[in-house]
């Protein structure tokens, strides 16, 4: 039997740009580089709270954006630092429906991208399996 | 086998699990995932964290000439 020797629970910070790039592609949604605003309501209403380090006026401008089929609405991605922020209206339900609860769909898509170009370098094969909670990555070598 | 499990939610959790690494190497070996992902929100380490790969070895002394 093999042991388990740790287990750690992990805050996504989205840090590369080219594994978000692939994250969209594999969703089906379209990475435009370069635009600087996305759209959205255009006003904050306070029915959801800002990221850190976002303030009212910061909300529908960003570095680039990410279109999604059939939605009228877009994702932002906005540099702070070293790590990309998402800013999405989550309003419209089919944006909703197509990021995941809390962006977890597009997470998810980043995660597995963001895994499977760094861990062939550290000489780990990958495999994904579908659970009933999500996706299970199995690095192993 | 060195195996490295990481299970995402569909909202976006991430838990990472090390099998079959005995001592601090499961540590060594999961970091890059940490610095690639982003910040870790809680560890747990099991028993076998506490094992050493150290194996047991019998020396026979001759007793008689």
């Amino acid at each position: 039997m093999i042991k388990i020797s740790h287990v750690s629970r992990i805050e996504l910070e989205i840090r590369s740009l080219d594994a978000l790039i692939a994250a969209c592609n594999r969703l089906g949604f379209r990475f435009v580089k370069n635009q600087n605003t996305y759209k959205w309501y255009g006003r904050w209403i306070g029915d959801s709270p800002l990221p850190d380090g976002i303030r009212k006026q910061d909300l529908g401008k960003c570095d680039h954006a990410i279109k999604i089929p059939d939605c009228n609405y877009e994702i932002g991605v906005v540099k702070k630092g070293g790590i990309y922020i998402l800013l999405w209206d989550s309003w419209e339900s089919k944006l909703r429906l197509a990021v995941g609860n809390n962006g977890g769909i597009l997470k998810q898509a980043y995660t597995q991208e963001a895994i499977k170009q760094h861990a062939k370098l550290k000489g780990y094969l990958v495999t994904e399996k579908k659970t009933e909670k999500g996706i299970r990555l199995h690095l192993h070598k | 086998m060195k195996e490295i499990i990481i299970d995402i939610s569909d909202d976006g959790e991430i838990s990472i699990e090390t099998r079959g690494f005995k001592g601090k190497a499961c540590l060594e070996e999961s970091q890059f995932i940490k610095d690639l992902l982003g910040q870790e929100l809680s560890s747990r380490l099991t028993p076998a964290y506490y094992e050493t790969n150290k194996t047991q070895s019998k020396k026979y002394l001759k007793l008689c000439g």
